[in-house]
Protein backbone atom coordinates (compact mmCIF):
# COMPACT_ATOMS: atom_id res chain seq x y z
CA UNK A 1 0.00 0.00 0.00
CA UNK A 2 1.03 3.52 -0.82
CA UNK A 3 0.70 6.26 1.87
CA UNK A 4 0.90 9.20 0.58
CA UNK A 5 1.02 12.38 2.13
CA UNK A 6 -0.46 15.57 0.64
CA UNK A 7 1.17 18.28 2.16
CA UNK A 8 -1.64 20.92 1.27
CA UNK A 9 -4.11 19.11 3.45
CA UNK A 10 -1.80 19.98 6.61
CA UNK A 11 -2.66 23.71 7.08
CA UNK A 12 0.32 25.14 8.88
CA UNK A 13 -0.59 27.49 11.92
CA UNK A 14 1.55 31.12 11.13
CA UNK A 15 -0.38 32.67 14.25
CA UNK A 16 -2.83 31.53 17.36
CA UNK A 17 -3.76 33.97 19.69
CA UNK A 18 -5.19 32.21 23.13
CA UNK A 19 -7.60 33.96 25.37
CA UNK A 20 -5.59 37.81 25.23
CA UNK A 21 -6.53 40.52 27.42
CA UNK A 22 -5.01 43.94 27.37
CA UNK A 23 -6.78 46.27 29.60
CA UNK A 24 -5.12 50.11 30.00
CA UNK A 25 -6.82 50.98 33.47
CA UNK A 26 -10.17 50.52 33.78
CA UNK A 27 -10.67 50.27 29.93
CA UNK A 28 -10.55 47.10 27.96
CA UNK A 29 -8.63 47.26 24.67
CA UNK A 30 -8.20 43.52 24.11
CA UNK A 31 -10.77 41.17 26.17
CA UNK A 32 -10.42 37.23 26.12
CA UNK A 33 -9.01 37.17 22.17
CA UNK A 34 -8.38 33.93 20.42
CA UNK A 35 -7.76 34.05 16.75
CA UNK A 36 -5.98 31.53 14.13
CA UNK A 37 -4.02 32.24 10.93
CA UNK A 38 -3.11 30.00 8.77
CA UNK A 39 -0.43 29.66 6.21
CA UNK A 40 -1.60 31.73 2.98
CA UNK A 41 -4.52 33.64 4.00
CA UNK A 42 -5.02 37.30 3.73
CA UNK A 43 -6.34 37.86 7.25
CA UNK A 44 -8.32 41.15 8.04
CA UNK A 45 -9.13 42.26 11.12
CA UNK A 46 -11.57 44.84 10.91
CA UNK A 47 -13.10 47.16 13.57
CA UNK A 48 -13.71 50.61 14.39
CA UNK A 49 -11.26 52.80 15.81
CA UNK A 50 -10.36 51.36 19.44
CA UNK A 51 -11.80 48.34 19.11
CA UNK A 52 -8.76 46.75 19.62
CA UNK A 53 -7.00 46.61 16.44
CA UNK A 54 -3.68 47.97 17.08
CA UNK A 55 -3.35 46.69 20.81
CA UNK A 56 -4.03 43.18 19.35
CA UNK A 57 -1.03 43.55 16.52
CA UNK A 58 1.52 45.52 19.46
CA UNK A 59 0.88 42.37 21.72
CA UNK A 60 2.00 39.97 19.37
CA UNK A 61 4.86 41.62 17.98
CA UNK A 62 6.17 41.83 21.58
CA UNK A 63 5.75 45.67 22.08
CA UNK A 64 3.18 45.60 25.04
CA UNK A 65 2.79 42.95 27.14
CA UNK A 66 -0.74 41.83 27.84
CA UNK A 67 -2.70 41.23 31.11
CA UNK A 68 -3.06 37.41 29.92
CA UNK A 69 -3.51 35.42 27.58
CA UNK A 70 -0.48 33.55 25.16
CA UNK A 71 0.04 33.93 21.86
CA UNK A 72 2.27 32.13 18.82
CA UNK A 73 4.02 32.10 15.54
CA UNK A 74 4.85 29.50 13.50
CA UNK A 75 3.90 26.93 15.90
CA UNK A 76 6.63 28.02 18.76
CA UNK A 77 5.73 29.20 22.33
CA UNK A 78 7.71 32.78 21.87
CA UNK A 79 11.16 32.49 23.04
CA UNK A 80 13.99 34.05 21.49
CA UNK A 81 15.01 33.42 18.50
CA UNK A 82 14.78 34.78 14.72
CA UNK A 83 11.24 34.30 14.46
CA UNK A 84 10.62 38.13 13.64
CA UNK A 85 12.72 37.85 11.00
CA UNK A 86 10.51 35.95 9.01
CA UNK A 87 7.63 38.97 10.01
CA UNK A 88 7.62 42.74 8.66
CA UNK A 89 5.13 44.74 10.53
CA UNK A 90 3.86 48.11 9.91
CA UNK A 91 1.87 49.27 13.11
CA UNK A 92 0.05 52.40 12.66
CA UNK A 93 2.28 55.41 11.77
CA UNK A 94 5.78 55.02 10.37
CA UNK A 95 8.50 55.21 12.69
CA UNK A 96 12.34 56.13 11.73
CA UNK A 97 14.59 58.72 12.85
CA UNK A 98 13.94 62.11 10.98
CA UNK A 99 17.79 63.05 10.19
CA UNK A 100 18.57 59.84 9.00
CA UNK A 101 18.30 59.14 5.11
CA UNK A 102 15.83 56.81 3.57
CA UNK A 103 18.41 54.09 2.90
CA UNK A 104 20.56 54.41 5.85
CA UNK A 105 17.10 54.17 7.95
CA UNK A 106 16.60 50.99 6.12
CA UNK A 107 19.97 50.12 6.67
CA UNK A 108 19.11 50.09 10.63
CA UNK A 109 16.41 47.76 9.82
CA UNK A 110 18.25 45.60 7.31
CA UNK A 111 21.19 44.77 10.29
CA UNK A 112 18.08 44.06 12.76
CA UNK A 113 16.75 41.56 10.23
CA UNK A 114 20.33 40.22 9.56
CA UNK A 115 19.42 41.16 5.79
CA UNK A 116 22.30 41.98 3.88
CA UNK A 117 22.41 45.04 2.47
CA UNK A 118 21.38 45.18 -1.19
CA UNK A 119 18.33 44.24 -0.35
CA UNK A 120 17.78 47.72 0.42
CA UNK A 121 17.53 48.87 -3.65
CA UNK A 122 15.24 45.87 -4.51
CA UNK A 123 12.38 47.59 -1.58
CA UNK A 124 13.13 50.56 -2.42
CA UNK A 125 12.13 50.44 -5.95
CA UNK A 126 9.35 48.17 -5.38
CA UNK A 127 7.87 51.14 -3.46
CA UNK A 128 9.39 53.28 -6.34
CA UNK A 129 11.65 55.16 -3.72
CA UNK A 130 14.90 54.80 -5.51
CA UNK A 131 15.74 58.31 -6.25
CA UNK A 132 14.77 59.32 -2.58
CA UNK A 133 17.60 57.00 -1.36
CA UNK A 134 19.91 59.78 0.09
CA UNK A 135 17.23 62.08 1.32
CA UNK A 136 16.57 62.73 4.66
CA UNK A 137 13.06 60.82 6.30
CA UNK A 138 11.42 64.48 7.10
CA UNK A 139 11.96 65.62 3.29
CA UNK A 140 9.33 62.69 2.49
CA UNK A 141 6.07 63.89 1.54
CA UNK A 142 3.32 61.93 3.62
CA UNK A 143 2.25 59.24 1.35
CA UNK A 144 6.57 58.98 0.71
CA UNK A 145 6.83 57.41 4.19
CA UNK A 146 4.03 55.55 3.81
CA UNK A 147 5.82 53.69 1.03
CA UNK A 148 9.08 53.84 3.22
CA UNK A 149 7.32 51.79 5.81
CA UNK A 150 5.71 49.79 3.16
CA UNK A 151 9.57 49.19 1.92
CA UNK A 152 11.07 48.41 5.68
CA UNK A 153 7.89 45.42 5.87
CA UNK A 154 9.24 44.20 2.53
CA UNK A 155 13.06 44.02 3.45
CA UNK A 156 14.16 40.17 3.86
CA UNK A 157 11.09 39.04 1.99
CA UNK A 158 9.32 37.94 4.67
CA UNK A 159 6.55 35.41 5.06
CA UNK A 160 4.38 37.25 6.76
CA UNK A 161 3.06 40.45 6.80
CA UNK A 162 1.60 42.57 9.25
CA UNK A 163 -0.17 46.04 8.20
CA UNK A 164 -1.78 48.02 10.61
CA UNK A 165 -3.96 50.69 8.77
CA UNK A 166 -1.66 50.73 5.98
CA UNK A 167 -3.44 53.45 3.77
CA UNK A 168 -4.53 55.28 6.51
CA UNK A 169 -3.91 59.53 6.05
CA UNK A 170 -2.85 58.71 2.22
CA UNK A 171 -4.45 60.53 -0.94
CA UNK A 172 -6.85 58.26 -3.23
CA UNK A 173 -3.53 57.80 -5.39
CA UNK A 174 -1.34 56.86 -2.48
CA UNK A 175 -4.02 54.51 -1.58
CA UNK A 176 -4.25 53.08 -4.48
CA UNK A 177 -0.55 52.38 -4.49
CA UNK A 178 -0.07 51.05 -1.60
CA UNK A 179 -2.90 48.61 -1.92
CA UNK A 180 -1.55 47.29 -5.53
CA UNK A 181 1.80 46.44 -3.69
CA UNK A 182 -0.11 44.87 -0.61
CA UNK A 183 -2.23 42.60 -3.50
CA UNK A 184 0.78 42.26 -5.39
CA UNK A 185 2.89 40.42 -2.19
CA UNK A 186 -0.44 38.80 -1.49
CA UNK A 187 -0.36 36.94 -4.50
CA UNK A 188 3.43 35.52 -3.80
CA UNK A 189 1.41 33.46 -1.58
CA UNK A 190 2.53 35.19 1.58
CA UNK A 191 0.68 35.63 4.82
CA UNK A 192 -0.65 38.82 5.64
CA UNK A 193 -2.36 40.29 8.41
CA UNK A 194 -4.28 43.36 7.72
CA UNK A 195 -6.01 45.47 10.26
CA UNK A 196 -8.28 48.32 8.74
CA UNK A 197 -11.34 50.06 9.94
CA UNK A 198 -12.04 50.29 5.95
CA UNK A 199 -14.48 47.75 5.01
CA UNK A 200 -14.04 48.06 0.89
CA UNK A 201 -10.16 47.64 1.41
CA UNK A 202 -11.03 44.26 3.81
CA UNK A 203 -13.21 43.53 1.33
CA UNK A 204 -10.79 43.51 -1.88
CA UNK A 205 -7.86 42.24 -0.48
CA UNK A 206 -8.50 39.71 2.28
CA UNK A 207 -9.48 36.11 2.02
CA UNK A 208 -10.38 35.90 5.71
CA UNK A 209 -11.84 37.69 8.43
CA UNK A 210 -12.02 38.72 12.21
CA UNK A 211 -14.45 41.41 12.91
CA UNK A 212 -13.77 43.39 16.44
CA UNK A 213 -15.74 45.32 18.73
CA UNK A 214 -14.19 47.18 22.24
CA UNK A 215 -11.63 44.39 22.28
CA UNK A 216 -14.52 41.19 21.72
CA UNK A 217 -14.51 39.06 18.63
CA UNK A 218 -17.72 39.73 16.83
CA UNK A 219 -17.60 37.26 13.91
CA UNK A 220 -14.84 35.46 12.23
CA UNK A 221 -14.26 33.60 8.91
CA UNK A 222 -14.01 33.63 5.41
CA UNK A 223 -14.83 36.53 3.56
CA UNK A 224 -17.03 35.10 1.52
CA UNK A 225 -18.76 32.99 3.86
CA UNK A 226 -19.37 36.06 6.06
CA UNK A 227 -20.91 38.23 3.02
CA UNK A 228 -22.48 34.86 1.40
CA UNK A 229 -24.22 33.93 4.79
CA UNK A 230 -27.21 35.67 3.85
CA UNK A 231 -28.38 37.67 0.23
CA UNK A 232 -30.82 39.53 -0.68
CA UNK A 233 -32.94 39.96 -3.54
CA UNK A 234 -35.22 43.08 -4.74
CA UNK A 235 -38.58 42.28 -5.97
CA UNK A 236 -41.17 44.97 -7.36
CA UNK A 237 -44.76 43.65 -8.95
CA UNK A 238 -48.47 46.14 -8.70
CA UNK A 239 -49.68 43.25 -6.91
CA UNK A 240 -46.32 42.31 -4.54
CA UNK A 241 -47.91 42.69 -1.54
CA UNK A 242 -49.86 39.24 -1.57
CA UNK A 243 -46.58 37.51 -1.71
CA UNK A 244 -45.25 38.88 1.27
CA UNK A 245 -46.94 36.29 3.93
CA UNK A 246 -46.85 33.16 1.28
CA UNK A 247 -43.13 33.96 0.68
CA UNK A 248 -42.07 34.01 4.45
CA UNK A 249 -44.61 31.00 5.49
CA UNK A 250 -42.55 28.47 2.38
CA UNK A 251 -39.64 29.41 4.32
CA UNK A 252 -37.95 30.75 1.29
CA UNK A 253 -37.75 34.19 2.65
CA UNK A 254 -35.94 34.88 6.13
CA UNK A 255 -37.49 38.86 6.26
CA UNK A 256 -38.96 40.89 4.03
CA UNK A 257 -38.56 44.81 4.16
CA UNK A 258 -40.76 46.94 2.47
CA UNK A 259 -39.48 50.31 0.94
CA UNK A 260 -42.02 52.23 -1.47
CA UNK A 261 -43.21 49.54 -3.98
CA UNK A 262 -40.02 47.37 -3.90
CA UNK A 263 -39.60 44.64 -1.44
CA UNK A 264 -35.98 43.54 -0.41
CA UNK A 265 -35.72 39.56 0.75
CA UNK A 266 -33.07 38.22 2.87
CA UNK A 267 -32.99 34.86 1.98
CA UNK A 268 -30.71 31.85 2.95
CA UNK A 269 -27.90 31.35 0.29
CA UNK A 270 -29.20 28.47 -1.43
CA UNK A 271 -32.06 30.21 -2.60
CA UNK A 272 -31.54 31.07 -6.61
CA UNK A 273 -33.46 34.21 -8.20
CA UNK A 274 -34.97 31.16 -10.78
CA UNK A 275 -36.86 29.73 -7.50
CA UNK A 276 -38.20 33.28 -6.54
CA UNK A 277 -39.06 33.86 -10.12
CA UNK A 278 -41.27 30.17 -10.28
CA UNK A 279 -42.60 31.08 -6.86
CA UNK A 280 -44.19 34.28 -7.43
CA UNK A 281 -45.57 33.38 -10.81
CA UNK A 282 -47.17 30.20 -9.09
CA UNK A 283 -48.52 32.44 -6.66
CA UNK A 284 -49.93 34.24 -9.64
CA UNK A 285 -48.21 37.43 -9.50
CA UNK A 286 -45.64 38.37 -12.01
CA UNK A 287 -42.62 40.13 -11.24
CA UNK A 288 -41.71 43.19 -12.82
CA UNK A 289 -37.85 43.33 -11.11
CA UNK A 290 -35.61 40.70 -9.40
CA UNK A 291 -33.04 41.61 -8.52
CA UNK A 292 -29.80 40.00 -6.54
CA UNK A 293 -28.96 42.59 -4.35
CA UNK A 294 -24.94 42.27 -2.69
CA UNK A 295 -25.33 42.26 0.55
CA UNK A 296 -21.88 43.84 1.59
CA UNK A 297 -19.29 43.22 4.35
CA UNK A 298 -20.14 46.89 5.32
CA UNK A 299 -24.06 46.29 5.90
CA UNK A 300 -22.64 42.95 7.32
CA UNK A 301 -20.55 45.07 9.62
CA UNK A 302 -22.82 47.77 10.85
CA UNK A 303 -25.06 45.17 11.92
CA UNK A 304 -22.55 43.38 13.56
CA UNK A 305 -21.30 46.28 15.42
CA UNK A 306 -24.84 47.28 16.50
CA UNK B 1 27.46 42.30 19.76
CA UNK B 2 28.78 43.89 16.25
CA UNK B 3 25.32 44.25 14.77
CA UNK B 4 24.81 46.35 17.96
CA UNK B 5 27.29 48.57 17.20
CA UNK B 6 26.77 49.03 13.86
CA UNK B 7 23.60 49.91 14.13
CA UNK B 8 24.23 52.61 17.02
CA UNK B 9 27.14 53.74 14.95
CA UNK B 10 24.78 54.50 11.43
CA UNK B 11 22.61 56.55 14.03
CA UNK B 12 25.37 58.51 15.70
CA UNK B 13 27.85 59.20 13.00
CA UNK B 14 24.97 60.87 11.28
CA UNK B 15 23.59 63.05 14.12
CA UNK B 16 24.57 66.23 14.27
CA UNK B 17 24.10 67.16 18.02
CA UNK B 18 26.36 64.08 18.65
CA UNK B 19 28.98 65.70 16.57
CA UNK B 20 28.43 68.81 18.25
CA UNK B 21 27.84 67.76 21.60
CA UNK B 22 31.21 65.45 21.19
CA UNK B 23 33.14 68.35 19.52
CA UNK B 24 32.45 70.62 22.64
CA UNK B 25 33.89 68.36 24.67
CA UNK B 26 36.78 68.42 23.37
CA UNK B 27 37.26 71.40 22.62
CA UNK B 28 36.42 73.02 25.87
CA UNK B 29 38.59 70.37 27.31
CA UNK B 30 41.55 71.25 25.05
CA UNK B 31 41.24 75.30 25.54
CA UNK B 32 41.04 75.09 29.95
CA UNK B 33 44.35 73.34 29.40
CA UNK B 34 46.01 74.97 26.98
CA UNK B 35 44.74 78.62 28.88
CA UNK B 36 45.88 77.22 32.44
CA UNK B 37 49.17 75.69 31.01
CA UNK B 38 49.99 79.58 29.89
CA UNK B 39 48.86 80.89 33.80
CA UNK B 40 52.03 82.34 35.38
CA UNK B 41 51.86 82.72 39.54
CA UNK B 42 55.36 84.41 40.45
CA UNK B 43 55.07 82.81 44.38
CA UNK B 44 58.78 81.96 45.02
CA UNK B 45 58.75 78.05 45.69
CA UNK B 46 55.63 77.80 43.97
CA UNK B 47 55.90 75.90 40.27
CA UNK B 48 52.38 75.58 38.63
CA UNK B 49 54.23 74.00 35.52
CA UNK B 50 54.63 71.20 37.91
CA UNK B 51 50.78 70.23 37.52
CA UNK B 52 51.50 69.23 33.84
CA UNK B 53 54.44 67.28 34.15
CA UNK B 54 54.34 63.09 34.80
CA UNK B 55 52.60 61.42 37.17
CA UNK B 56 50.67 64.70 38.67
CA UNK B 57 49.37 66.00 35.19
CA UNK B 58 46.80 62.48 35.16
CA UNK B 59 45.04 63.78 38.07
CA UNK B 60 45.19 67.24 36.83
CA UNK B 61 43.95 66.49 33.25
CA UNK B 62 41.90 63.73 34.58
CA UNK B 63 40.07 66.30 37.13
CA UNK B 64 39.56 68.98 34.23
CA UNK B 65 37.95 66.73 31.90
CA UNK B 66 35.40 65.48 34.74
CA UNK B 67 34.26 68.92 34.79
CA UNK B 68 32.56 68.31 31.11
CA UNK B 69 31.06 65.12 32.45
CA UNK B 70 28.02 67.19 32.38
CA UNK B 71 28.20 67.24 28.53
CA UNK B 72 28.20 63.16 27.79
CA UNK B 73 25.61 62.58 30.20
CA UNK B 74 23.52 65.55 27.94
CA UNK B 75 24.46 63.47 25.07
CA UNK B 76 23.41 60.54 26.37
CA UNK B 77 19.76 61.32 27.58
CA UNK B 78 19.78 63.32 23.91
CA UNK B 79 20.40 59.66 21.95
CA UNK B 80 18.09 58.06 24.27
CA UNK B 81 15.24 60.28 24.84
CA UNK B 82 15.16 60.07 20.73
CA UNK B 83 14.58 56.99 20.75
CA UNK B 84 11.38 57.10 22.72
CA UNK B 85 10.32 60.89 20.54
CA UNK B 86 10.89 58.87 17.40
CA UNK B 87 9.23 55.70 18.36
CA UNK B 88 12.60 54.06 17.31
CA UNK B 89 12.73 51.55 19.84
CA UNK B 90 9.14 50.16 19.55
CA UNK B 91 10.21 49.87 16.06
CA UNK B 92 12.92 47.79 16.73
CA UNK B 93 11.23 45.42 18.89
CA UNK B 94 9.21 45.33 16.17
CA UNK B 95 11.62 44.62 13.32
CA UNK B 96 13.26 41.80 15.94
CA UNK B 97 15.66 43.45 18.32
CA UNK B 98 15.13 42.06 22.46
CA UNK B 99 14.51 44.61 25.14
CA UNK B 100 17.58 43.64 25.94
CA UNK B 101 19.64 44.60 23.04
CA UNK B 102 18.17 48.43 23.28
CA UNK B 103 19.83 48.41 26.59
CA UNK B 104 22.94 46.73 25.18
CA UNK B 105 23.08 49.44 22.13
CA UNK B 106 23.02 52.11 25.02
CA UNK B 107 25.91 50.80 26.76
CA UNK B 108 28.12 50.30 23.90
CA UNK B 109 27.33 54.36 23.10
CA UNK B 110 28.68 54.82 26.62
CA UNK B 111 31.64 52.65 26.50
CA UNK B 112 32.50 54.67 22.96
CA UNK B 113 32.13 57.62 24.44
CA UNK B 114 33.69 57.27 27.52
CA UNK B 115 36.79 55.60 25.86
CA UNK B 116 36.75 58.95 23.53
CA UNK B 117 37.28 60.31 26.88
CA UNK B 118 39.23 58.59 28.30
CA UNK B 119 41.40 58.65 24.46
CA UNK B 120 41.34 62.60 24.90
CA UNK B 121 42.82 62.69 28.57
CA UNK B 122 45.24 60.45 27.26
CA UNK B 123 46.48 61.77 24.03
CA UNK B 124 46.50 65.57 25.56
CA UNK B 125 48.53 64.09 29.11
CA UNK B 126 50.70 62.42 26.65
CA UNK B 127 51.77 65.27 24.87
CA UNK B 128 51.90 68.35 27.70
CA UNK B 129 53.54 65.47 29.84
CA UNK B 130 56.39 65.32 27.55
CA UNK B 131 56.89 68.65 26.51
CA UNK B 132 56.99 69.52 30.17
CA UNK B 133 58.54 66.41 31.70
CA UNK B 134 62.64 65.55 31.63
CA UNK B 135 63.70 62.34 31.73
CA UNK B 136 60.93 60.15 31.64
CA UNK B 137 61.07 56.85 32.52
CA UNK B 138 57.87 54.38 32.35
CA UNK B 139 57.38 54.34 36.02
CA UNK B 140 57.05 58.38 35.85
CA UNK B 141 54.99 57.88 33.08
CA UNK B 142 52.66 55.46 34.88
CA UNK B 143 52.48 57.22 37.87
CA UNK B 144 49.24 58.01 39.06
CA UNK B 145 48.11 56.74 35.49
CA UNK B 146 45.19 54.84 37.69
CA UNK B 147 43.55 58.44 37.66
CA UNK B 148 42.43 58.01 34.50
CA UNK B 149 41.01 54.64 34.22
CA UNK B 150 39.26 56.07 37.12
CA UNK B 151 37.99 59.29 34.84
CA UNK B 152 36.50 56.33 32.55
CA UNK B 153 34.71 54.57 35.34
CA UNK B 154 33.45 58.16 36.29
CA UNK B 155 32.15 59.28 32.87
CA UNK B 156 30.27 55.97 32.30
CA UNK B 157 28.62 56.04 35.89
CA UNK B 158 27.68 59.56 35.03
CA UNK B 159 26.22 58.57 31.42
CA UNK B 160 24.27 55.62 32.99
CA UNK B 161 22.60 57.62 35.61
CA UNK B 162 21.63 60.19 32.42
CA UNK B 163 20.50 56.64 30.58
CA UNK B 164 18.21 55.53 33.35
CA UNK B 165 16.63 58.95 34.15
CA UNK B 166 16.14 59.11 30.29
CA UNK B 167 14.29 55.43 30.08
CA UNK B 168 11.96 56.53 33.47
CA UNK B 169 11.04 59.63 32.03
CA UNK B 170 10.88 59.19 28.49
CA UNK B 171 11.11 62.83 27.96
CA UNK B 172 15.10 64.56 26.66
CA UNK B 173 14.25 67.95 28.36
CA UNK B 174 12.87 66.45 31.65
CA UNK B 175 15.57 64.13 31.69
CA UNK B 176 18.17 66.79 31.65
CA UNK B 177 17.11 68.90 33.83
CA UNK B 178 16.43 66.25 36.64
CA UNK B 179 20.27 65.01 35.86
CA UNK B 180 21.04 68.76 36.48
CA UNK B 181 19.39 69.61 39.48
CA UNK B 182 20.25 65.94 40.95
CA UNK B 183 23.73 66.82 41.00
CA UNK B 184 23.32 70.47 42.66
CA UNK B 185 21.21 71.11 44.40
CA UNK B 186 18.45 68.35 45.02
CA UNK B 187 21.25 65.45 45.96
CA UNK B 188 23.66 68.11 48.43
CA UNK B 189 20.07 69.43 50.23
CA UNK B 190 19.06 65.41 50.66
CA UNK B 191 22.59 64.70 51.89
CA UNK B 192 22.32 67.81 54.54
CA UNK B 193 19.41 65.57 56.30
CA UNK B 194 21.25 62.87 56.67
CA UNK B 195 24.61 62.27 59.56
CA UNK B 196 28.25 63.10 58.36
CA UNK B 197 28.32 58.88 58.52
CA UNK B 198 26.08 58.41 55.40
CA UNK B 199 26.66 61.44 53.93
CA UNK B 200 29.65 60.41 51.83
CA UNK B 201 27.40 57.50 50.27
CA UNK B 202 25.26 59.09 48.27
CA UNK B 203 25.58 58.16 44.56
CA UNK B 204 26.32 62.07 42.59
CA UNK B 205 28.65 62.40 45.70
CA UNK B 206 30.53 58.92 45.03
CA UNK B 207 30.77 59.55 41.05
CA UNK B 208 31.77 63.13 41.68
CA UNK B 209 34.38 62.10 43.95
CA UNK B 210 36.64 60.14 41.83
CA UNK B 211 38.33 62.31 40.08
CA UNK B 212 39.51 64.97 43.44
CA UNK B 213 40.49 68.37 42.78
CA UNK B 214 44.26 67.88 42.68
CA UNK B 215 46.94 68.79 45.32
CA UNK B 216 47.79 72.17 43.85
CA UNK B 217 49.76 73.40 46.97
CA UNK B 218 51.91 70.26 47.51
CA UNK B 219 52.12 69.82 43.66
CA UNK B 220 53.23 73.26 42.55
CA UNK B 221 55.46 73.96 46.20
CA UNK B 222 56.93 70.52 45.49
CA UNK B 223 60.41 70.96 43.69
CA UNK B 224 60.57 69.49 39.74
CA UNK B 225 63.49 67.04 40.95
CA UNK B 226 62.00 65.46 44.15
CA UNK B 227 59.19 62.53 43.92
CA UNK B 228 56.30 62.98 44.69
CA UNK B 229 54.48 62.76 48.55
CA UNK B 230 57.21 65.14 49.76
CA UNK B 231 56.48 64.85 53.73
CA UNK B 232 56.26 68.27 54.81
CA UNK B 233 54.09 69.41 51.71
CA UNK B 234 50.65 71.32 52.44
CA UNK B 235 47.90 69.15 51.30
CA UNK B 236 44.49 70.91 50.56
CA UNK B 237 42.78 68.14 52.98
CA UNK B 238 44.71 68.53 55.61
CA UNK B 239 44.37 72.08 55.65
CA UNK B 240 41.10 71.65 55.30
CA UNK B 241 39.97 73.40 52.65
CA UNK B 242 38.82 70.11 51.04
CA UNK B 243 36.50 67.75 52.99
CA UNK B 244 38.26 64.08 53.44
CA UNK B 245 35.76 61.83 52.19
CA UNK B 246 35.99 57.73 51.32
CA UNK B 247 39.34 55.86 50.90
CA UNK B 248 39.98 55.36 47.12
CA UNK B 249 39.17 51.84 46.63
CA UNK B 250 35.85 52.22 48.26
CA UNK B 251 35.06 55.53 46.11
CA UNK B 252 35.79 53.09 43.27
CA UNK B 253 33.70 49.94 44.76
CA UNK B 254 30.34 52.09 45.38
CA UNK B 255 31.01 53.95 42.00
CA UNK B 256 31.09 50.61 40.20
CA UNK B 257 28.17 49.21 42.30
CA UNK B 258 25.90 52.27 41.65
CA UNK B 259 26.69 51.84 38.24
CA UNK B 260 25.56 48.04 37.99
CA UNK B 261 23.00 48.82 39.93
CA UNK B 262 21.52 51.83 38.05
CA UNK B 263 21.86 49.32 34.72
CA UNK B 264 19.85 46.50 36.26
CA UNK B 265 16.95 49.23 37.24
CA UNK B 266 17.24 50.09 33.79
CA UNK B 267 16.90 47.09 32.30
CA UNK B 268 14.13 46.02 34.63
CA UNK B 269 12.00 48.91 33.37
CA UNK B 270 12.96 48.20 29.82
CA UNK B 271 11.68 44.57 30.33
CA UNK B 272 8.04 45.24 31.52
CA UNK B 273 7.24 48.29 30.17
CA UNK B 274 4.89 48.98 27.00
CA UNK B 275 7.14 50.46 24.30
Amino acid sequence: MIVSLNIDFIMQKILELHQLTKHYGRIKAVNNLSLEVEKGQVYGILGPNGSGKTTTLSVILGVIIPQSGTFSWFGNSNGNGGWKRKIGSLIEIPNFYPYLSTGNNLKIIARIKSVPDDDIDRVLSITNLHQRKHSAYNTLSLGMKQRLALAAVLLGDPEVMVLDEPTNGLDPGGIAEVRTIIEQEAEKGRTVILASHILAEVEKVCTHVAVLKEGELLASGKVSELIGAEQVFMISAPDAAGLEEPLVRSGIVKSIEKKGDELFLTCPPSVTAAQLNRFAFDNGVVLEKLIPVRKSLEAQFLELVK
Amino acid sequence: MRKLLTIELIKLLNYTSFKVILGLHFALFTLVVFVSSRIEITVPGFDPSNLFRFPHIWSYFAWIASWFNLLLAILIITVTGNEFSFRTFRQHVIDGLERMELLGGKVLVILLVALCGFLLVLVSGTVYGLIYTGGITASIYFGNFQIVLIYFLQAVSYMVIGLMLAVILRNTALSIIIFVLLRFPVEPILRSFFGPAVRPFFPMKVVGGLTPLPEFLSISSESSFETSGGGNALSLSEIGIVSQGLPLYLQILLAAGYTALFLVITAFILRRRNL
